[in-house]
């Protein structure tokens, strides 16, 4: 979409506070803010008191926020025009780790560039969506059924650049971004069900020949966590102890006995959740609960509001990203999801996710705060 | 696609903007349709569950506790235990159950003396260090007087628990130490490769040797107790247990008696010495030397120690049987012999006059025998290890035919013996120079490739194989250390003339056993008949950048090899020796080897 206006370049920032003209969203500022205290309170509690723990979890925290501040800087027509270039240096990067990748976990996911080692998965996190957003920036919704084929073919070809890595987790969370711009775009609901009644008839095949051991394992003691009572099974039960044990009011912050005793495993990380729940009850559940609750309706009205196509979908598409992980993570804490390895947004100790997940923040308040003043 | 940039109407801008507001409206509705869900299983667990996980939390709850396996001995041919499991006392520290760190560490030096304050300090700082929530064992061994001690004691240091635990010991200690390899703590690396609930409660893996090859059959399967405690983590009482299965017991090929005496033989001396039973390819000794003591790193070997064998120059480490790779010289000569009266390429009494020398393309190439052997047949030329023969028979018969014949026996591809990291060894050929030196092939190396120099490598592993086949005329027999394996003919040599085995043979017998043989000197009297093979490898050494060339002399840098099988007739063993950079000479060592182990053959029919 190209409308030709006059290009009056008066922004709103005469008429909104000192947060709009720093290009940062105060309700999303506050939301952030609540959510990283809370979590910096439970990684100091889960971690046994111990302070080092929390100085580097702040010191990541602050790291991200700094990347947070400086992505909300960029305008989204400039993050559009790099938006292929990254896109494809990504891509690059995935082919490569699977080439010369180092392995951790039996599975070839980090890349080692000498100074820095990283995922280029997490590169991917962004770029997927942010390429498809670009891919549609120029059309009618819903495009056409050819673009939007090309669409599924980008996704495809990251979700199984990563498969092989191999990650199914995160290859199927990325793969979700990426649908998530089409579903916005317009999908036609006739395609939506007919992928999902496509996906669903798949997954025999999938077992049979493209999941790994360790991941039959994980799906198998999820459904029956008593089987590997020495391994994830027996973290489930745990976990299910830690919430349930919380009640209603929950045992006060240090009070976990369930993490202190070190029947909860990763508990500053994956498992951050049933401290939390263990520490302040149902109560302060529904309060974190309604907490994301606001941060993704306020994410999800940016998008609404947002001004183009490209700006739009991406807008979007991070924020149901967000919610899949919490959703994912919480999910699998509380025994209704398998174990998938995965942290809890800006509550679990600090990890490459938190950048990508600050960055994205970083990406929807520019989004909000580089409007062109559109009144003729 | 230009043309696809074009001004949207009115009616466009305003679908488009219903559609996308549709569709944000929905997934707000799915978010809350799944927030609801997740808030419904948290009332679930909290509310409705509440008292169920209280009193599981905060009552007395059960926890399981992985039972570790007992680790498989290993034993050797003749059932002696060359790795066992020893039970010994250690004590575990809780650290978030002491109540007066300092107090407790006083009190236990005052109650075991032999813990020496340094010890203590050390650990003390490790322990200090640790999270308050882990648990750390002391690295130090009770004995029974200090564990009873302890244990009417132990009122006294509560979070401190007396623990009963099994060490994996070597009682042979260096004996064998580069077939057993050891076991060591579990390493980060490791422990994301494995399966974390098989190695629940059990500190230790095979990191080397027989241990790791084996570590499936050996490390069994965890079991599991469920054990009642109260809400601070003490005991109640151990409820359903479901027992471990422990590793499987396995036998070696190894004779350690045999192996026992090489080593003495080989005491202080750089070698490796490998013995097999020919026709079921047991390995019978597998000696790498100086070898080191595998006991030292079960615990995780200390720093000192660890650098001390790093720095030592006659490098204790290296596995020398599967991995040291050296020229085989002259041991390769019956080989090639075979090869060219088995092509025709020469008669086995087709003579030729040896002047000391070989003169091609402008070179010299030289006999060991200065003013050479006079009129050489194939019989002499094995018997007296005659160069000068081989070089002119290497250029009649040229690298391809050499490479293409000794591949059979297996040079220059490891023998897939039951261990790994195997080292491959060098066979030369056109090929493999084009890929490795990229450059031609030059007939100058054909000639010394037939003495067995040059590109040339095996390792004592790949010698010992090679000969046993020609002990068992041609049936290639796969190497082995488990007992419990059958016997694999992996396939026999095929050969034109059945005779030529016997030609070949019979010069080796010579070797040892005529006047004129190269290891007659060593074989005076000796009860039994055997073949054999003398031979030494010029130049090349393990640790070749250490010497200073001019202060040694050549001599002493060579490598002495034997190869050879006994009793000719009825092969019971095939042996290959190497002694490196050193005066003393292969030969007498393998008839050493043969007589003992002939006789204790006899001894016990």
């Amino acid at each position: 979409m190209r409308i030709d206006l006059p290009q009056r370049e008066k922004v709103y920032r005469q008429k909104k506070g000192i947060w709009f003209s720093m290009h940062l969203d105060s309700w999303l500022l506050l939301g952030i803010f609540l959510l990283i205290i809370t979590g910096s309170l439970i990684v100091y509690s889960a971690s046994g008191s111990d302070l080092n723990v929390l100085i580097r979890h702040l010191t990541r925290v602050g790291f991200a926020f700094a990347l947070m501040l400086f992505f909300a800087q960029i305008p989204p027509n400039i993050m559009r025009v790099y938006t292929p270039w990254i896109f494809l240096v990504g891509t690059i990067m995935l082919i490569s780790v699977i080439l010369f990748g180092e392995i951790g976990k039996g599975a070839k996911r980090w890349l080692d560039l000498g100074v820095i080692k990283f995922q280029p998965a997490e590169i991917m996190k962004l770029g997927l969506p942010m390429m498809l957003a670009w891919l549609y920036s120029h059309d009618t919704f819903p495009p056409s059924p050819k673009k939007m084929l090309i669409g599924i073919a980008l996704v495809g070809l990251i979700a199984g650049l990563i498969i092989i890595q191999p990650d199914l987790g995160t290859s199927i969370l990325i793969a979700m971004s990426g649908l998530f711009v089409l579903f916005f775009a317009g999908l036609s609901w006739r395609w939506i069900t007919s992928s999902i009644a496509i996906v669903a008839a798949s997954l025999p095949i999938i077992w049979n020949f493209y999941m790994y051991d360790y991941q039959k394992q994980r799906v198998l003691t999820f459904l029956n966590p008593e089987s590997d009572p020495l391994g994830t099974g027996y973290h489930i039960i745990q976990s299910k102890i830690a919430i349930g044990s919380g009640g209603l009011e929950g045992k006060g912050l240090m009070g976990s006995t369930q993490a202190h005793l070190e029947f909860l495993p990763e508990s500053t990380t994956d498992f951050i959740f049933a401290v939390f729940a263990e520490e302040f009850g149902l109560i302060g559940v529904v309060a974190l609960l309604t907490l994301y609750f606001l941060v993704m309706a306020r994410g999800l009205y940016i998008a609404s509001q947002a001004q183009d196509n490209f700006a739009r979908l991406t807008a979007a598409s991070l924020v149901m990203t967000l919610f899949v992980y919490v959703f994912v993570n919480i999910g699998m804490v509380s025994g209704i999801l398998p174990v998938v390895g995965l942290p809890l947004p800006l509550l679990s100790y600090g990890g490459s996710s938190m950048v990508t997940l600050m960055i994205s923040f970083g990406i929807l308040m520019s989004i909000h705060t580089h409007k062109k003043l559109l009144t003729s | 696609m230009k043309n696809k940039h074009r001004y949207q109407t009115e009616g466009e801008i305003y679908f488009q903007k219903r559609l996308f507001r549709n569709r944000i409206y929905f997934a707000l509705a799915f978010c809350i349709l799944l927030l609801l869900l997740l808030l419904g299983r948290m009332t679930f667990l909290q509310w409705v569950g509440y008292n169920h996980y209280q009193s599981m939390a905060e009552g007395n709850r059960i926890s399981v506790e992985a039972l570790p396996p007992v680790r498989g001995r290993i034993y050797d041919r003749n059932h002696v235990i060359i790795a066992d499991n020893q039970p010994i006392f250690t004590l575990k520290f809780s650290k978030d159950k002491i109540e007066n760190l300092n107090k407790s560490f006083i009190d236990l030096h005052l109650l075991i003396p032999n813990l020496s304050k340094e010890k203590l300090s050390k650990f003390y700082e490790r322990l200090n260090a640790s999270s308050r929530y882990r648990q750390l064992y002391l690295p130090y061994t009770l004995s029974e007087s200090e564990a009873a001690r302890f244990a009417s004691n132990s009122y006294q240091f509560p979070g401190i628990t007396l623990v009963a635990k099994l060490k994996r010991t070597y009682p042979f200690n260096e004996s064998a130490a580069h077939v057993l390899g050891y076991v060591g703590k579990i390493n980060q690396n490791e422990y994301e490769q494995l399966n974390a609930s098989e190695y629940a409660g059990t500190d230790v893996i095979g990191k080397l040797g027989i241990e790791k090859y084996y570590e499936h059959l050996l490390h069994g399967v965890p079991g599991i107790q469920q054990i009642e405690s109260n809400a601070r983590g003490r005991i109640i009482r151990k409820l359903e247990t479901i027992p471990a299965k422990p590793g499987k017991d396995i036998q070696l090929t190894l004779d350690i008696h045999l192996q026992r005496f090489i080593e003495t033989l080989l005491k202080n001396k750089k070698a490796a010495v490998v013995v097999i039973e020919p026709n079921t390819g047991e390995i019978l000794a597998f000696v790498s030397s100086p070898a080191y003591d595998p006991n030292l790193f079960v615990d995780g070997i200390s720093q000192k120690n660890y650098q001390a064998l790093l720095s030592n120059p006659q490098r204790p480490l290296v596995n020398r049987v599967l991995n040291g790779q050296y020229p085989p010289g002259s041991t390769i000569k019956p080989f090639i012999a075979l090869a060219a009266i088995e092509n025709q390429i020469i008669s086995p009494t087709t003579t030729i006059e040896d002047p000391g020398f070989l003169e091609y393309q402008d070179h010299r190439y030289r006999d060991w025998k200065r003013r050479g052997h006079g009129t050489v047949d194939m019989h002499k030329a094995i018997v007296e290890s005659c160069d000068t023969y081989f070089y002119k028979l290497s250029l009649d018969m040229g690298i391809d035919l050499i490479h293409k014949s000794l591949t059979p026996f297996g040079f220059g591809q490891i023998t897939q013996i039951d261990l790994h990291n195997e080292s491959t060894g060098i066979l030369p050929s056109r090929s493999w120079k084009r890929q490795v030196k990229n450059d031609d092939w030059y007939n100058g190396e054909t000639i010394i490739t037939s003495i067995g120099q040059g590109f040339f490598l095996t390792t004592p592993l790949q010698l010992a194989k090679a000969t046993s086949i020609l002990a068992n005329r041609g049936e290639i027999i796969q190497p082995r250390l488990l007992k419990d394996t059958p016997t694999t003919m992996i396939k026999k040599i095929g050969i034109e003339n059945i005779n030529n085995w016997d030609k070949v043979i019979q010069a080796m017998e010579d070797t040892v056993h005529n006047i004129h043989g190269t290891a007659h000197a060593y074989a005076r009297g000796l009860p039994f008949k055997m073949a054999g093979k003398t031979g030494t490898a010029q130049v090349f050494s393990l640790n070749e950048g250490e010497y200073n060339e001019s202060e040694i002399t050549k001599n002493l840098r060579d490598h002495s090899l034997f190869i050879g099988f006994a009793p000719v007739d009825q092969p019971k063993i095939a042996i290959s020796v190497i002694i490196e950079n050193s005066s003393t000479k292969a030969a007498p060592i393998a008839i050493d080897i043969a007589k003992y182990y002939l006789k204790e053959l006899s001894n016990e029919n």
